[in-house]
């Protein structure tokens, strides 16, 4: 049986940016930006954290949406809801 | 002081303000009277830049400082523009060349004189109709369109110099210059900034100048409800004004109750672009017994309805001269004579509060934006042979393509980057066939129905 090592949260974190933000993959590193693109706008952020709240079954804080400003940003909080 | 901007922390009073007004428009004075595009943003500059073409006898057209390359060019061969104003140097378009700059605002210049009747002497002020989306069709207004707007809100919202507003919209939407026209008339100091409710810098402005009050859209207070506003600590503030498109009735008593526990005054406002900005306002002590209304005419306005068609009908001194899809209408002069078709199907109270009903035209407002569905429809169109309806409200548009396969690809693509719309505010479907007139033309009344 082949090893299937598990789905890294950054690479959870990527597939649910990509699609709330309806861009590739690809596009979505650590340095990408809140408005720093079209596509992250204010509409799609909120989007955005419904979405991470769903995928990871988590509530945000406030103090946290409003400091989600980047991928790299967003991996760091979500790693802090998540940590075991 | 006039000004604080919220990026450089530059801090101008009314004499600097003045100064710098002064010194901007002496660059953009010429024989003729110019029309300048400016790409605007909430900056101490922008600010000058805008005030600086009033100023200078000139024509300013506000421009999404956000609109894509390809359609500023297009807006640029319709008006033909003799400066171009932005804060990041934009492409050249042909016909153009590099002219210097307004301390860190780049210029570029026209090279040849547009070949165009003169600018009427009474245009002061271009705004777009429907935001980002480049459409050419821009709201024409006058000096004394925008200083009626300005009194008519800073007498009812009581504006005085102690009022500190932090910028929340754009400077080219119509709802954000007139929160600038109206304190500025009123001396009070803006508080200019480009970020949003959704990031800290924001809060962290808002807080540090002790901002006073804010202006949102319905899409702005589903923001704030997420962030949890009541819970904020927020001492200064004493004002909320609510306009661009009605603010559903839920969300509406959640602020009048936040607003009536922490003695804040809440306006619920209604106006269009057309009127300069704004037409109407609920009195925020009466707001609790007439939510879902959108309320009384501004001061120096009149509200009524028309008899046959029950449309609204607005008359004041901030009604726009009229419409321009091109330079050549800017010669043109006021045809509208003050009065205003809204295009807003009302009802009136025994109070004389005035309620919408429903609307004239095909349009709806997404985030602020006007939306018009027919226009939408002709772009879609133009992807396939297979007809295409629109129908929607002011949260969501449904586009229905009639046929038995899917949607054609890429459609959402080109909703969403065109109308720049998240996929959460429309929906894309196929229907065996459209309900249709005997006319032929596409039954919306049966259309909605069947969705609903």
């Amino acid at each position: 049986m082949n090893y299937m090592p598990p789905i890294s949260l950054h690479d959870r974190l990527q597939a649910v940016f990509a699609d709330a933000l309806q861009i590739a993959a690809a596009q979505v590193t650590d340095d990408l930006a809140y408005r720093g693109i079209p596509e992250w706008n204010s509409v799609a952020h909120m989007a955005l954290i419904a979405a991470i709240e769903d995928q990871f079954d988590i509530m945000i804080e406030t103090d946290d949406v409003i400091d989600m400003s980047s991928f790299a940003k967003a991996k760091t909080i979500v790693e802090n809801y998540v940590a075991p | 002081m006039a000004a604080i901007d919220g990026a450089t922390g530059e801090r101008l009073n009314y004499a600097d303000l003045r100064a710098r007004v002064d010194r901007f428009a002496d660059r953009l004075r010429q024989r003729t009277k110019p029309l300048i595009f400016l790409l605007a943003r909430n900056t101490a500059e922008g600010l000058a830049a805008y005030l600086s073409v009033l100023n200078a006898g000139g024509v300013v057209a506000l421009i999404d400082a956000d609109l894509a390359p390809s359609l500023l060019d297009r807006l640029v061969a319709a008006y033909q523009p003799d400066w171009i104003a932005g804060h990041a140097q934009p492409p050249s378009p042909d016909g153009y060349g590099e002219a210097g700059a307004l301390d860190s605002l780049s210029l570029l210049r026209r090279r040849h004189a547009p070949e165009a009747a003169p600018i009427h002497p009474d245009l002061a002020v271009l705004l777009a109709t429907s935001g980002s989306t480049g459409d050419p069709k821009f709201v024409r207004l006058s000096h004394r369109n925008l200083q009626a707007n300005a009194e008519a809100i800073a007498q009812y919202l009581a504006l005085t110099p102690d009022d500190r507003p932090i910028t929340t919209l754009p400077f080219a939407y119509s709802y954000g210059l007139s929160v600038i026209n109206s304190h500025l008339e009123a001396g009070a100091t803006l508080l200019l900034t480009d970020n949003g409710v959704m990031q800290r810098s924001f809060w962290d402005l808002l807080a540090a100048e002790h901002a006073t009050s804010l202006a949102g859209v319905p899409y702005t207070y589903q923001m704030l409800q997420r962030l949890r506003f009541d819970e904020r600590d927020l001492p200064c503030l004493r004002t909320l004004t609510q306009a661009g498109g009605a603010l559903d009735v839920t969300l509406t008593k959640t602020f009048a109750d936040m607003a009536a526990a922490r003695n804040w005054r809440f306006y619920v406002m209604y106006g269009q672009t057309e009127a300069t900005a704004r037409i109407a306002y609920v009195p925020p002590d009466r707001l609790a017994a007439k939510i879902g209304s959108i309320g009384i005419a501004i001061p120096g306005g009149t509200l009524s309805l028309d008899p046959e068609s029950q449309e609204l009908i607005y008359e004041g001194r901030n009604v726009m001269l009229g419409y321009a899809e091109g330079r050549a209408d800017l010669a043109r002069g006021d045809e509208l004579g003050g009065r205003l078709r809204t295009g807003d199907l009302a009802a009136v109270d025994g109070d004389g509060f005035f309620r919408i009903t429903g609307r004239l035209k095909r349009f709806v407002k997404l985030f602020g934006l006007r939306i018009n569905l027919d226009q939408l429809e002709r772009d879609l169109a133009e992807m396939g042979d297979r007809p295409v309806a629109c129908i929607g409200d002011d949260s969501r548009i449904r586009v229905l393509v009639e046929g038995t396969s899917g949607p054609p690809s890429g459609m959402d693509r080109l909703v969403a980057s065109r109308y720049r719309l998240h996929a959460s505010a429309f929906a894309i479907d196929t229907v065996a066939s459209l309900p249709r007139l005997s006319s032929g033309k596409v039954d919306y009344l049966a259309l909605g129905a069947r969705m609903r």
